[in-house]
């Protein structure tokens, strides 16, 4: 790439490198780029794709165990990597500041605010005391967070993820950096706060100039907000371009699937998605020549002997693939026409489904956990978890239950399944009131109801192996022994797509995608009728996610399933459910056929949240209703409508009254005066 | 804050209670009870005499009573007679506590003193040759039998200086340079052990920390290495170090007991020492109460001392 | 046809779990030369207990005035004490006791600490506190006080060191095994194991024991450790191991009063003492270092 004007960093054929015990490991190999002023760059890729150790290379703070062995890393024509410590650390803070993901852990828990604002100033500039003080103050209101003066002396912990993601810009900007390294800056935020803080983000850019570099895994986030893009993949450029073409024309096999993986919410839910096969993979082992080619359905043998180079297509869009357009139409045609006749098979027995009999009636369901003080463990008060909660789930059907975090939903889960035991309320599962049954009863009940959690890596025990782990559901409820429940195991294992040599595994020898099967593996053991999914694919990266939303809708097919299933996020619920219920404050705010509720949502939360989705279209922005602060503490919720803090047409009925769930139009309820 | 004093008070008093319970319950327990032990001393005894001492004692009442009755007095100052002397055992612990007290600062401090810094160097030389050779030192430290340690002094003391601690205690007051050579060896075995764990649990305190994500904010604002440790990553370790020290207090506490036994100090250890020979039971059970509440309320400074540290704590 | 299969599966997890194994020592010896040398000096001291007959040149009790206080030398190659014994004879018994009382100790305050951790662990609420309540008045007096205590009152006797030893050290060990029955408790493969139904026995038996080996293991190595110490330290002051019995602490103890003419009495009993202490405790720090997930993850 030849210089261009304006440019600020370029990053050229940079190679980082870890050291461990077996010898030196190539986390990023050879990567370039470049970002001029002003300008926002997404670096976009899936776990271990070495985008994160890129962004941290470029400022030299990786681990002890890294360093950037070679390329050049050229700020304003000084190369970074041949700085010492002493003058990197100049140019941290005062040219390059970065912002880091997780907002909870990144700031010092025994300092105030202002004093790590305060201090990100005095390292680079020499001011009289006093003005420290003021233009923490000013970073402060700049940022958005009211009553600056009061936060300065605060803690961290008194502050909720999007104050200190806050924090955390100010302090980026203590020093009027020339670029802003973002590295995963609002994953760890609800959506409604993400868009706060996205929008935050646009706005110091226009009135600052900075330029950003965003480190992202959410194609949404990247079309929101990066003008350039590059994909990486195991530790290479795969394709660079600017936003529209890359969207609009993707190149490179792996964009062009990592884009058709994600559910959007305008995805027909009656298509599979496309998933790429396999997983990310590991740096101890790359593929030789084209390291996508495992994975690429257009794989020929040139991809198996020879690295492609990085082929300029023309108008700055670069991919590094040996394919050529056309052929990629022609296979794609091929594969699409596959995909078409899955489609068929799979979506016959679909419909009709809302007329099945109720499998599961939720009726007033509440939690209440007790807030306890003092040396006698006084009751103070009550966290209002889950409050009064109404809903059925039909035979066959998939209830979606979403919100944002603390709304209740996966205590829900585990109300249903009596994991927790209720406060109030009653859960009736095939005509049998199971809130209040005895063990023997509940066990019966359990073999009937499963479960698939979140995180596949800490579900599975570590000293178990993959059959043990299957069987133990067999073994528990006795249902089968010996060579039948060998065959079982195996069946089991081949209906989630492993296979028998896999038995004798322990859970550390596979993929988060090929353990979140297990898990789905066991849930299957007894021949539930309902499986309970919490947040089943929110750990999985987006390309394996769609392997496993594919796989437990063709398990609904085949087995005739009903799932709960429980998730943040919209995009995913909308795909994989018939019906969604809106969930804030323990409470459900509005419940709808999935289409319904996406199209014509009723209640401002609702809309709201709907609203913040980022879409991963770059040209589809749609107006934004950003709702202000962030979700009040199920322990002390506000009277009246619980929404009424935070919403935009809050009238004086709603700080009094509580609203009913009322049913709008059939199937439509909506818990709102408005209506 | 205060009222989190204040419960940390109450719970240290609850414990006191359930220790002088579980300490009074295995005293009774025992076969062969202190009257007969006592009065076997005296040669031969007759059923009356037994039982009149009994009763003289309050030993003739249900176990309940008496500890009711120990505790009342307890908390009126009164913590019984010696067996042997019967002089108050409330005198006799005030007589030999400073003894210990001092003797503990003045190991803690040494310990602090050297532990600290060395756990430091090796956090921040991670895995280097100076590392490796510090860690080996510190688990050493740790394996040293403190009174073995003591002897070995005494042996080079005496064999290679031809010197010997001065004989008879002087307390500061009376003889500040005499004190001063007579703690100073005693205090600098029992620090060894508590500098070891120290110097252990600073470093993996330390490294811990400098994993955080709040550590690499601060680099990247372009914070100094030295402001990162010291600011920021010892300062947060401080909460590990200094729970360690509280627990270990307890250690080094029991080592008094040796060491003041070696060395021909006056203190509760020795205390104990001396009365367990004769069985002089009162006084066993008092030093061991005392010991417990000192360990407690050293326990109860530290969980101040978190508070000063760690602001989430202090706001709870 | 599916017989085949069952055997051919046992055959196959049988092989994987002593593959597991194998692996395992394989790792542990490579990346911990200083843990591996520890277990080597630690099996060569079981060695030498067990053989004690054979390697003890001498009687280890056996008095002999002709011969008293003699420095080190060709027939008693660490000389002997103020009773003519064989020190290198006594010390090679000593290793006998010392090893019995830290074995029994540790034994005896896992299986209780074990206990008492998973039933306050796992039920909690009023079990747990009263449990608790009392493990931390048990820990608030310092250990060798109550050891001593314990020992003073029960009288001399080795099994009596040792009762006084398993009081001191079960808190500890129900501390910690309380700790990760709360932490297993709350973990999500108990939390799917409850989800199918699983009783409360299977999942402390199946899922919690399994998983908390790590910690207590390397808690049993340094409680070793602190056992031998202890029992030393009792007997120095006379109420642990009575005499005539080889004790280190013992020798430890009888050899003060002679220490300015006969250095060597204090000087090797406390080198054998100090050196298996040692030997414990680098094998806690090993197992630590190979048992730490976050370091054996990395590989």
């Amino acid at each position: 790439m030849a210089k261009e004007s304006g440019v600020l960093l370029q990053v050229d054929k940079m190679k980082t490198v870890f050291q461990t015990q077996s010898g030196y490991i190539e986390a990023v190999n050879g990567i370039s780029f470049h970002i001029k002023k002003g300008e926002t760059v997404a670096i976009v890729g899936e776990s271990g794709s070495g985008k994160s150790v890129s962004a941290m290379s470029i400022l030299r703070l990786l681990e002890k165990s890294g360093k950037v062995s070679s390329g050049r890393i050229l700020f304003k024509d000084i190369n970074l990597n041949e700085l010492s410590d002493e003058e990197i650390r100049k140019v941290r803070g005062k040219e390059i500041a970065m912002i880091f993901q997780d907002p909870m852990s990144c700031l010092d828990p025994v300092y105030t605010i202002g004093d790590q604002i305060i201090e990100a100033i005095k390292i680079h500039e020499d001011l009289p005391k006093k003005e420290y003080y003021s233009r923490a103050v000013e970073l402060l209101q700049l940022v958005g967070l009211p009553d600056a003066k009061a936060r300065m002396s605060i803690y961290p912990h008194q502050l909720s993820g999007g104050q200190r993601q806050r924090v955390m810009i100010a302090i980026a900007l203590a020093c009027r950096p020339n670029l802003i390294i973002a590295d995963e800056p609002t994953t760890a935020l609800d959506v409604t706060v993400q868009a706060q803080i996205m929008e935050l983000l646009k706005k110091l850019q226009t009135e600052l100039g900075t330029a950003i570099i965003l480190v992202t895994h959410d194609l949404g986030v990247v079309a929101e907000m990066a003008d350039r893009v590059v994909v990486v993949y195991a530790g290479q450029v795969v394709e660079e371009s600017n936003v529209i073409d890359l969207f609009n024309k993707p190149e490179h096999p792996y964009t062009e699937a990592l884009l058709q993986s994600v559910p959007r919410i305008e995805t027909n839910k009656n298509e599979r998605l496309m998933a790429i096969k396999g997983s990310v993979p590991s740096l101890y082992d790359m593929p030789t020549g084209c390291r996508f080619h495992p994975r690429c359905p257009y794989a020929s043998e040139i991809c198996r002997q020879e690295e492609p180079p990085l082929m300029n297509l023309g108008e700055n869009h670069y991919s590094k693939c040996w394919i050529k357009e056309k052929d990629i139409k022609k296979v794609m045609q091929n594969v699409n026409h596959n995909e078409q006749e899955d489609i068929e098979i799979i979506d016959s027995p679909h419909f009709g489904k809302h007329q099945n009999k109720k499998i599961l009636e939720v009726h007033g369901l509440k939690k209440y956990f007790p807030i306890t003080k003092g040396f006698f463990s006084r009751t103070v008060g009550y966290v209002r978890a889950v409050d009064g909660l109404s809903f059925d789930i039909h035979e066959g059907e998939t209830l979606g239950l979403v919100g944002e975090s603390g709304c209740g939903k996966s205590t829900s889960g585990r109300l249903i399944t009596s994991l927790l035991k209720p406060t109030g309320g009653s859960v009736t599962f095939n005509g049998q009131d199971i809130s209040r049954i005895n063990r023997h009863a509940l066990k019966k009940v359990r073999q009937r109801i499963q479960f698939v959690f979140q995180d596949p890596y800490s579900t599975l025990n570590p000293r178990m192996t993959v059959g043990d782990i299957i069987g133990e559901p067999l073994e528990v409820h006795r249902l089968v022994k010996g060579t039948e429940k060998y065959a079982r195991i195996v069946e089991l294992l081949e209906t989630v797509g492993l296979t028998r040599n896999d038995i004798q595994k322990f859970p550390h020898q596979f993929s988060g995608g090929q353990r979140q099967r297990i898990g789905i593996a066991r849930a299957l053991a007894t021949e539930p009728d309902l499986l309970i999914c919490d947040e089943a694919v929110s750990a999985l990266d987006v390309s394996v996610q769609a392997q496993i939303l594919n796989l437990l809708r063709d398990l609904q097919q085949k087995l005739g399933l009903s799932y709960l299933f429980i998730s943040h996020d919209l995009n995913v619920v909308k795909y994989i459910s018939h019906r969604v219920c809106v969930m804030y404050l323990g409470e459900i705010v509005e419940i709808a056929d999935s289409e319904v509720l996406f199209q014509n949502p009723l209640h401002p939360y609702s809309q709201a949240l709907i609203s913040a989705v980022p879409i991963p279209d770059p040209e589809g922005k749609s107006e934004r209703i950003i709702l202000e602060g962030e979700v009040p503490s199920p322990s002390n919720p506000p009277s009246g409508c619980k929404f009424h803090t935070r919403c935009l047409i809050a009238t004086d009925t709603c700080q009094t009254q509580q609203p009913d769930l009322k049913e709008v139009s059939p199937g439509h309820k909506v818990a709102c005066h408005n209506y | 804050m205060i009222g989190y004093i204040f419960k940390r008070l109450l719970y240290g008093i609850l414990v006191v209670l359930i220790m002088v319970t579980f300490v009074f319950v295995l005293m009774r327990s025992v076969p062969g009870d202190v009257v007969t032990l006592q009065l076997a001393e005296a040669g031969s005894v007759s059923e009356e005499q037994v039982d009149e001492m009994k009763s003289q004692l309050g030993l003739d009442k249900s176990i309940g009573i008496q500890l009711v009755v120990w505790l009342t007095n307890a908390v009126q100052g009164d913590l019984g007679n010696s067996l042997w002397s019967a002089q108050p055992v409330v005198n006799l612990i005030v007589e030999r506590l400073p003894v210990t007290l001092e003797l503990t600062f003045f190991s803690v401090i040494l310990a602090i003193i050297i532990g600290i810094p060395i756990g430091v160097l090796s956090a921040v030389k991670h895995n280097s040759f100076i590392d490796h050779i510090l860690r080996v030192t510190a688990v050493g430290g740790l394996s040293i039998p403190n009174f073995w340690l003591g002897l070995i002094i005494l042996l080079v003391l005496s064999l290679v200086f031809n010197w010997i601690p001065p004989l008879g205690f002087k307390s500061f007051s009376e003889n500040p340079i005499v004190n001063f050579q007579q703690m100073v060896f005693p205090a600098l075995v029992l620090a060894v052990t508590l500098s070891a764990s120290i110097i252990r649990m600073t470093r993996s305190a330390l490294l811990e920390v400098l994993h955080t994500d709040f550590i690499r904010t601060i680099r990247s604002k372009g914070a100094k290495e030295r402001v990162v440790i010291y600011k920021h990553a010892l300062r947060n370790s401080l909460v590990s170090v200094i729970t360690l020290i509280g627990i270990q207090i307890g250690t080094l506490l029991g080592g008094t007991v040796v060491l003041e036994t070696i060395f021909s100090l006056p203190g509760l250890g020795s205390l104990i020492f001396e009365s367990v020979t004769i069985r002089d039971y009162p006084i066993v059970q008092a030093s061991v109460l005392t010991f417990g509440t000192m360990f407690l309320l050293v326990n109860l400074v530290v969980d101040v001392m978190y508070g000063w540290i760690d602001p989430r704590i202090r706001n709870n | 046809m599916q017989e085949l299969q069952t055997v051919e599966k046992v055959i196959l997890k049988e092989n994987t779990k002593m593959f597991q194994f194998k692996e395992n020592c394989r790792r542990f010896i490579r990346s911990n030369p200083i843990g591996t040398i520890s277990i080597g000096f630690i099996l060569l001291v079981i060695l030498i207990s067990v053989l004690a007959p054979i390697i003890a040149p001498y009687d280890p009790v056996l008095q002999n005035r002709q011969s008293i206080l003699i420095g080190p030398n060709g027939t008693h190659i660490l000389g002997t004490d103020e009773l003519g014994r064989d020190v290198f004879s006594r010390i090679v018994y000593g290793s006998r006791i010392s090893l019995l009382v830290g074995f029994s100790a540790v034994v005896f305050s896992m299986i209780f600490g074990i206990f008492f951790g998973v039933v306050s662990g796992y039920f909690g609420g009023v079990i747990d506190m009263i449990v608790q309540r009392i493990m931390d008045a048990i820990m608030s007096i310092p250990s060798l006080i109550l050891a001593l205590f314990i020992a003073a009152l029960l009288g001399p006797a080795i099994q009596n060191v040792i009762i006084a030893l398993v009081i001191v050290e079960t808190p500890r060990f129900a501390r910690i095994v309380r700790g990760e029955m709360l932490r297993i408790r709350e973990t999500n493969y108990v939390e799917a194991s409850r989800s199918i139904g699983s009783s409360v026995f299977r999942i402390i038996w199946k899922h919690a024991i399994p998983n908390m080996g790590a910690p207590i293991i390397v808690l049993a190595s340094l409680a070793f450790g602190q056992s031998i110490i202890a029992e030393a330290s009792l007997s120095f002051l006379g109420i642990g191991t009575p005499p005539p019995n080889p004790s280190w602490g013992l020798m430890l103890s009888d050899a003060s009063r002679f220490m300015e003419t006969a250095p060597w009495l204090v000087l090797f009993p406390g080198l054998a003492l100090a050196l298996c202490v040692l030997a414990f405790n680098l094998l806690g720090d090993a197992l630590r270092d190979f048992l730490d997930p976050k370091i054996s993850s990395k590989k």
